[in-house]
């Protein structure tokens, strides 16, 4: 015990005295957050309004009107899913139409976390609206929009982006953190000198396997805090979820960065393969961007992939406060991949 | 007579068609220095090797402390300690941290500071390795070596590539840790370095043990055959005017 404590102590004392470990682990995700929340890519130019046609009309006029504004995003809908999607934060204004003596009348409908779009596009609505009336005698008099409030979540970018780069910043700390020091540890002879000791590999290697579990711990600490204190991300469900799946996220990577380990005689080689694991799932995993707009094979194949498990359920409890059950299938397939990995670690990783 | 603290008994390792060692056996005694001399390749960092459980024996018999080495490695990595060549540490860690931490793998507290008197670099404990000189780092080495308190100390060419200083330095470290009563093992090419630690050498080449004696009975034996040396017996060498000129005081620190 006490030694497998000491062994635990001093690997952490190794990684924190490590300058260009502490940046590449743990600044550098933090500084992606940062430089991503400057630059808004959720959003786009026009603004989404979502449109409830309930006159019973195919194409009631004030509606063609609307539809023919270029600044405007507009998705037609049923008054529940538009509402929803109001709720969610993916629509700036929500406009029902309905008839009453023989009129067009507008309910506008705003989220209450989203008071200042809500203002910005029922006063670009409403303006539109006026103009068109003073140009047309089709219309004599004037269509006032109606507001309309409901409780709605404001959903930013970098509530979406910061738990894809939790779950990237895992998988960088298993695949190049363990492959890059262990095959140093081997190259340099330190295990060499460490096998005519007494010490048992497995020890070593539990230490090594706790401390960075411990750090990916800290990681999601950080990445969290931060987000919450400085960017104002909303994080719906609870930290103590996000370091479970966290953890069990590390177990699957950490699986490969020993097999890399394993197969690699030195740093040279470690950086492709650790690329050509990485870099795939990076990309078409959902870290940055939605899977949404993957085409669908490649949306399939990639859904089985260990970095979007991890991704999914990272986002899944931070952004709609999911519980360990609402993740279960994720849980599972992280499960199937940590047994997978582990298994190939113990074929692969040599002590010498 | 006790019996002898290392036994080694017809050692063979192959590696293809190459004979590394070939069919070598030797004694090693209590409290001695043993040396195993060779010119490069000559088989004697795989003998070293061998005994410490770091390859594979391939046939023959190493017995340490009456403990049979391919039996079991474990109770010998226990009672050795080892001092490989170019080895190196954890680099984060400051001295008293490593030696601590070696020390946890024999199950031993030990005190970093009082270990690193023995090889004159307590004001150093705070360092980390790689801020050590060469000299120091061996030292350091051989300090690690000791954690155990080992019955039998390995070292495996501990001077190669030092000055001369240091080399003279890390000779009287070594002659201290006899005189405390360790047996030690070490392999060297330098033969000055033979004459002045070891009470025994055996000289190898080609895998083979060609000759073992204390080095004054080799040099007397080469003598009675006849053997005159080239040069006149000179009351100095070159190293001598070097540290002459240079002083004996070490420069790495």
């Amino acid at each position: 015990m006490n030694l497998k404590w000491k062994l635990m102590v001093a690997s952490l004392k190794m990684f924190f005295r490590q300058r260009e470990a502490i940046i590449w682990t743990l600044l550098l995700p933090l500084f992606m957050v940062l430089l991503f929340s400057l630059a808004d890519f959720g959003g786009t130019d026009r603004t989404p309004i979502g449109i409830v046609n309930n006159t019973g009309l195919r194409a009631d006029s004030v509606l063609t009107m609307l539809q023919r504004l270029e600044f405007l995003d507009v998705k037609e809908g049923t008054q529940h899913d538009e509402l929803s999607a109001l709720e969610a934060g993916e629509r700036d204004l929500v406009l029902v139409l309905s008839r009453s003596n023989g009129r067009t009348e507008v309910l506008a409908f705003g989220s209450e976390a989203r008071q200042q779009a809500f203002e910005l596009a029922s006063a670009l609505v409403q303006h539109t609206l006026d103009e068109v009336t003073f140009q047309s005698s089709a219309l004599p008099n004037r269509t006032l929009l109606i507001p309309r409030m409901v409780a709605g979540k404001n959903i930013t970018y970098v509530d979406f982006l910061l738990p894809g780069v939790v779950s990237m910043s895992i998988m960088q700390l298993g695949v190049f953190g363990v492959a890059f020091s262990f095959v140093s540890l081997k190259k340099r002879g330190i295990l060499r000198r460490l096998s005519v000791t007494p010490v048992r590999p497995g020890d070593f290697v539990t230490a090594q396997i706790v401390t960075r579990l411990i750090i990916v711990m800290l990681q999601i600490g950080l990445l969290v805090g931060v987000g919450v204190l400085v960017l104002d991300v909303h994080i719906e469900g609870g930290l103590a979820e996000m370091l479970v799946v966290g953890v069990l996220g590390a177990f699957v990577f950490l699986g490969i960065g020993f097999s890399i380990a394993g197969i690699s005689r030195s740093e040279d080689q470690v950086a492709p393969i650790a690329n050509i694991v990485a870099m795939p799932m990076i990309l078409l995993s959902g870290v940055f961007f939605s899977r949404g707009h993957l085409p669908g094979v490649i949306q399939w194949i990639t859904s089985f992939l260990p970095l979007t498990y991890l991704t999914n359920s990272m986002r899944a409890i931070a952004m709609d406060g999911a519980s360990i059950t609402q993740v279960g299938p994720d849980l599972v397939g992280l499960t199937v991949w940590a047994l997978i990995t582990g298994a190939m670690a113990v074929k692969l990783f040599r002590w010498e | 007579m006790s019996r002898p603290i290392l036994e080694v008994r017809n050692l063979v390792k192959r590696y293809g068609d190459l004979v590394a060692v070939n069919d070598i056996s030797f004694d090693v005694l209590r409290q001695e220095v043993f040396g195993i001399l060779g010119p490069n390749g000559a088989g004697k960092t795989t003998t070293l090797e061998m005994i410490e459980t770091l390859r594979a024996i391939d046939s023959g018999e190493i017995i340490l402390d009456g403990i049979n080495v391919k039996a079991n490695p474990l109770e010998i990595k226990k009672r050795i300690g080892v001092q490989l060549q170019s080895s190196s540490f954890f680099d984060k860690l400051t001295l008293s941290e490593l030696l601590g931490l070696f020390g946890a793998f024999y199950g031993r507290n030990v005190d970093p500071v009082l270990l690193l008197g023995e090889v004159e670099l307590q004001d150093k404990h705070k360092s980390l390795v790689n801020q050590l000189s060469g000299g120091q780092k061996q030292r350091f080495s051989i300090a690690a070596a000791l954690v155990n308190d080992p019955t039998v100390l390995f070292l495996d060419e501990p001077t190669t590539g030092l000055d001369p200083q240091a080399r003279r330095h890390l000779w009287g470290v070594i002659k201290r840790i006899k005189d405390e009563g360790k047996t030690i093992v070490l392999t060297t090419h330098n033969m000055e370095e033979a004459e002045e630690l070891c009470d025994r050498v055996a000289i190898m080449d080609a895998g083979r043990i060609v000759s073992l004696a204390p080095p004054r009975e080799l040099v007397d034996v080469l003598l009675a055959k006849g053997f005159k040396g080239e040069r006149i017996e000179r009351l100095a060498s070159l190293e001598d005017v070097f540290l002459d000129l240079t002083g004996h005081s070490l420069r790495d620190e």
